[in-house]
């Protein structure tokens, strides 16, 4: 392309050499991804505002009210359990999917048959909505009808109480998180594997390198870019978790499982408090944006430390 | 024991291990569809008290499929779903090529940006929108729900892109301009066949993303468009639930995605490499 | 350059992205409420289209267009089968949509609020319509009821299960009951609360059907795993939503001589850690304790329904509607051996309380359609339709005297021992037991909650976690009052 300005790999053009029509170009080319998500960007600034406001569907008329919603919130004790159980949804369940997908990302490494099988099969799980999967993991751990609750029993555990008893409800969330976005890493970790150079490997084999030295020393250090992609997807999706856990308990029992979104999401939609509501998904955006950036950052590193930059 | 035996072993042990690791999981990520689908066939009241032995109905198919309109929801959610990806895709990837070739200011920074749309809390920008689109009047329709859409699939499908883009080296453009090719040319016959799998793989994300989502049109449509998403779970009923029928408006509803996977399957891993890597 | 252009670029939007995002809002001030005022005085009529000059005309709406929002009920799904023929008579063509129970007020609160006039109808709960009508969404009903000329001759108002009708009428203030004022919604069909049980188990294990708290909770006691290690004795909701709290345990709690709130000059007080609140609240956790579910906190409506028709459950206590589907002939397992009795009482002889709910349908005060949404609802809610609904479509309980007296609808209920019997014995004391209030959603999701953590002893005593649960509801309702 004729390069408008430095590329860090190309030399610079002379700027005055171009014709204007060509130097407008990229504003054409992003013109309408631009207005689409500009489009966007309005209600971002009307959360904003209205978080300043004591905005209500049942009032009339609203007015403004500072930093009450943002004091209110602060100070409640139901802000700091909701951030410790959004944090620690966010990172278990982020956890447990990276270990397993990247795990079976390996496993499937190997190409047979078989694998080749599981590699599509795999994917299904992504592909229930998560209100359905929700369902569906509710009949099985039924206790009084549930498929798992009767192969339980072989076992001798009757009764276990799976999302209605406050110490396994975030397990059970967590289960059911597991189940849906653990393919969304094993692709991920997968396209990895199989974009890596072969002569590293082959290298290694030769010398008789163990498979643990060979992944310690070669995989893992070239897998490490496409896993913090991954990373950065589920954990910013985890935190801000809200359609499983809903469909699951609404928040419970008691407030077990209640994070910033469904506070969120039950304060300005159920109880129709919407003003003093947007303060915590504010806080939550925030939360997530500077989480997201640290971890591009350091994956921007990586990828280029990686390519041996 | 010696290093030939201990190779020896592990070489054994290997697969098997291996084998058994893939199963263990693929009983984990399986079982439930399997179990799903065989709900399907099953009447409301042997539901409950048997796994696998049970006498095989239609009657959860017929009670969703004839006369009732899911198949109404299902195409609209089809057009809602599809014409998002496809707006996504012409207005996203040039976007991406912006993003890939030309260096300005804070070009990571509008990067990020972007990405950060697909963070925001649904919730959060779900009433601004509602608001905004009862005012200009988009409400209920496709083109409002297409547009909201866009927040959820946009920004996946511009970041894969751009890394595809930034693999590619300018060189190859700069080679096919020689050769005479004017630049949509360029761009047409040289580069989208590059990024090809990695454009694929991201649709076919996005289109999950698009089918899959409850929240958007939960609140932001009501009888003109429906989706698939709530008329699935409509099968709770009033009398009593209807696992069964849940079971067949869900295990259909996830029909197109399942297609669109197999067809585009050998892309769709190999295309999720984004740029990870470059160079 | 380049960069600075685009910057400047991106500025210039961004800045008048906001200044939109403002105006927007600004102009919403005027219209997040509608010309209806704060509640109680609406319903003008200036603005609703008469299209008659004294004679009944069913064609006087013909060619418009109308929306309902419906919740997925039986009464629903029989509407939408006659959708056709109410167009035939009418010429009104009809737009609906059908949302699960458990996103539907989500979906109407927001569509309400937007002041647009879309939907013309929706279906509704007395409860939220407390709610709604004092935020100014709701139409006074009144206005057509008390007009003759938009009355069909066949529609008989005096047919209606008085309680029902009685149940939709608030006056707007809060703390008021309910029964007289604004008539909020007309009923398609109502609920009592009654006790649902599955003969086998009492007959195997020699009991007899439990007429008081005490004998509940011995009944706990021996039936608890009565048909194998999962099942347990008594089915209750549990889910963390004001559907747990609002069947039996409400109609418990007044049995005990609780109320969920007083008015203590002018404002409402919440009373939930009352003695008697907190007696009953202990009474409903040890039931639970012997003879719940072990997982009682995840139990909706429908999870106690399949419990029971798996013969896992041997008592319901839920809505009168709810078992009956269980029991239909191969409708389930235990289909056949269920029957029906009122709730306990504290002793014999005791009147028999029961709170009440009712599905009903109600018009948006900025519909732009309000005649032909009105023809509606009288089509609706006329005695044929009623009759039809229940008789074929299994819409329980039906709002309409003429169909409980009907010769099809008792042939029907044949196959229901007791259900008849139960209802009558409960209907006489059964009326809304909560106190009238637009915060209704907030107070009752954090009793759900709260009930929660008693049961499963976060708290160290019913009457810690009431305290707290009193000082959430004071705190939601504290604005009224000053009104």
């Amino acid at each position: 392309m004729i390069g408008k300005k430095k590329n860090k790999e190309n030399e610079a053009v002379n700027y005055n050499e171009i014709p204007a029509h060509i130097r407008r170009r990229p504003y054409y080319i992003i013109a309408p991804g631009l207005i689409i998500l500009i489009g966007i960007m309005i209600p971002f600034v009307t959360a904003i505002f209205l978080s300043f406001t004591n905005y209500s569907f049942r009032l009339p008329k609203w007015s403004f009210v500072g930093l009450r919603n943002w004091i209110n919130m602060f100070t409640s004790k139901a802000f700091y359990h909701a951030l410790s159980v959004t944090l620690r949804y966010g990172i278990f369940a982020t956890a447990a999917e990276m270990l397993i997908g990247t795990g079976v990302a390996l496993l499937l490494k190997k190409d047979t048959k078989y694998s080749r099988i599981l590699k599509v099969l795999f994917t299904f799980p992504l592909m229930v909505a998560p209100a359905v999967a929700v369902l569906i993991w509710q009949l099985m751990t039924s206790n009084t009808v549930g498929v798992l609750e009767k192969f339980l029993n072989i076992f001798g555990i009757y009764n276990f109480p799976w999302a209605a008893s406050h110490s396994t409800a975030m397990f059970t969330a967590i289960v059911i998180d597991a189940w849906v976005n653990t393919p969304f890493v094993i692709l991920l970790v997968l396209a990895g594997i199989q974009s890596l150079p072969k002569s590293p490997f082959e290298a290694a084999a030769v010398d008789g390198a163990s498979s643990w030295f060979t992944f310690k020393t070669l995989t893992f250090p070239m897998l490490k870019p496409f896993m913090y992609i991954a990373l950065l997807f589920r954990l910013m999706a985890a935190l801000q978790e809200f359609g499983i856990i809903y469909a699951l308990t609404k928040g419970g029992p008691g407030d077990t499982l209640m994070n910033i979104s469904l506070t969120g999401y039950i304060n300005g939609f159920t109880y129709q408090k919407l003003a003093s509501a947007l303060p915590y998904l504010l806080v939550l955006w925030l939360l997530i944006n500077k989480t997201a950036k640290f971890l591009v950052t350091r994956q921007r590193y990586l990828a280029n430390q990686a390519a041996g930059k | 024991m010696n290093q030939q035996k201990q190779k020896g072993m592990i070489a054994i042990l290997e697969p098997v291990g291996r084998n058994l690791g893939l199963t263990l999981f693929a009983m984990f990520a399986l079982f439930p569809l399997i179990w799903m689908v065989i709900c399907a066939f099953k009447s409301d009241a042997q539901m409950y008290n048997t796994v696998f032995r049970f006498t095989p109905t239609l009657e959860n198919f017929q009670a969703v499929l004839v006369g009732s309109d899911y198949f109404r929801a299902f195409f609209q959610n089809l057009l809602v779903a599809g014409g998002a990806v496809i707006v996504t895709v012409i207005a996203g990837v040039p976007c991406a090529y912006a993003l890939a070739r030309y260096n300005f200011k804070k070009k990571e920074d509008v990067a990020f940006q972007i990405l950060s749309f697909k963070f925001a809390p649904e919730i959060m920008v779900i009433l601004p929108i509602f608001l905004i689109f009862q005012k200009i009047g988009i409400y209920d329709t496709y083109f409002g729900l297409i547009w909201v859409y866009q927040l959820i699939t946009m920004p996946l499908l511009i970041w894969v892109v751009r890394g595809y883009f930034e693999d590619i080296s300018v060189e190859v453009e700069q080679a096919a301009q020689l050769d005479g090719y004017t630049w949509y040319e360029v761009f047409f016959k040289t580069l989208i066949p590059l990024i090809k799998p990695g454009l694929v793989a991201s649709a076919l994300l996005a289109f999950i993303f698009a089918w899959n989502s409850f929240t958007f049109p939960l609140i932001l449509s009501s009888s003109k468009v429906q989706t698939i998403t709530i008329t699935a779970l409509r099968y709770i009923a009033s009398d009593t639930v209807h696992y069964g029928q849940v079971a067949v408006a869900s295990t259909i509803a996830v029909l197109p995605e399942v297609i669109v996977a197999l067809f585009i399957q050998k892309h769709l891993v190999r295309g999720l490499s984004f740029g990870a890597v470059k160079g | 350059m380049k960069g600075k252009n685009l910057k400047r670029a991106f500025a210039i939007v961004i800045s008048a992205a906001m200044v939109t995002g403002l105006a927007a809002c600004g102009g919403g001030s005027g219209n997040s409420n509608n010309s209806s005022g704060s509640g109680s005085s609406s319903g003008s009529g200036s603005d609703q289209q008469t299209g008659s000059t004294g004679e009944f005309d069913w064609k006087a709406y013909e060619g418009t267009t109308i929306e309902i929002q419906m919740v997925q009920h039986t009464a629903s799904e029989a509407m939408v089968t006659k959708l056709e023929e109410f167009e035939e008579l009418t010429g009104i063509h009809v737009e609906y949509s059908i949302t699960p129970e458990s996103s539907y007020f989500d979906r109407v609160s927001t569509a309400l609020a937007s002041g647009s006039g879309s939907p013309d109808l929706f279906m509704s709960g007395a409860y939220q319509l407390w709610d709604y009508s004092s935020a100014g969404y709701v139409e006074d009903l009144n206005t057509y009821l008390d007009d003759a000329s938009m009355i069909s001759p066949d529609y008989d108002v005096a047919d209606f299960v008085q309680s029902a009708i009685n149940a939709l009428k608030w006056s707007g203030v809060p703390g008021e009951a309910v029964g007289t004022g604004q008539q909020m919604g007309i009923p398609l069909a109502f609920e009592v609360y009654t006790m649902a049980y599955n003969t086998r188990a009492f007959a195997e294990n020699g009991l007899e059907v439990p007429r008081t708290y005490d004998e509940l909770l011995e009944v706990c006691d021996k039936l608890q795993k009565w048909n194998g290690e999962n099942s347990y004795a008594v089915a209750v909701r549990g889910a963390r939503d004001w559907g747990t709290i609002h069947p039996a345990y409400m109609s418990m709690y007044a049995a005990f001589g609780a109320k969920d709130f007083v008015l203590e000059g002018g404002k409402l007080v919440s009373a939930v850690n009352s003695p008697e609140a907190v007696e009953m609240t202990e009474f409903f956790v040890d039931m639970i304790k012997r003879g719940g579910s072990s997982s009682w906190a995840k139990y909706t409506w429908y999870d106690c329904g399949v419990d029971l028709g798996t013969g896992n459950a041997a008592i319901v206590m839920d809505a009168d509607n709810n078992p009956v589907h269980q029991n239909w002939e191969g409708a389930s397992e235990e289909a056949g051996n269920i029957a029906f009795a009122p709730l306990p009482v504290a002793k014999e002889g005791d009147p028999q309380i029961s709170n009440y709910w009712t599905w009903s349908v109600a018009m948006n005060a900025s519909s732009k359609n309000k005649g032909a949404a009105w023809y509606y609802i009288m089509y609706f809610t006329g005695k044929d339709f009623a009759k039809y609904a229940t008789v074929e479509g299994n819409s329980l309980d039906p709002a309409r005297t003429s169909v409980w007296e009907s010769e099809e609808f008792q042939t029907l209920m044949k196959d229901q021992p007791g259900y008849i019997e139960a209802y009558e014995a409960t209907i006489e004391n059964t009326t809304i037991l909560f106190t009238p209030q637009p915060y209704f959603f907030e107070t009752t999701t954090e009793w759900a909650a709260t009930l929660q953590d008693i049961v499963a002893g976060k708290y160290s005593s019913a009457q810690e976690g009431m305290d707290q649960l009193k000082k959430k509801m004071d705190k939601a309702v504290e604005d009224i009052g000053g009104l």
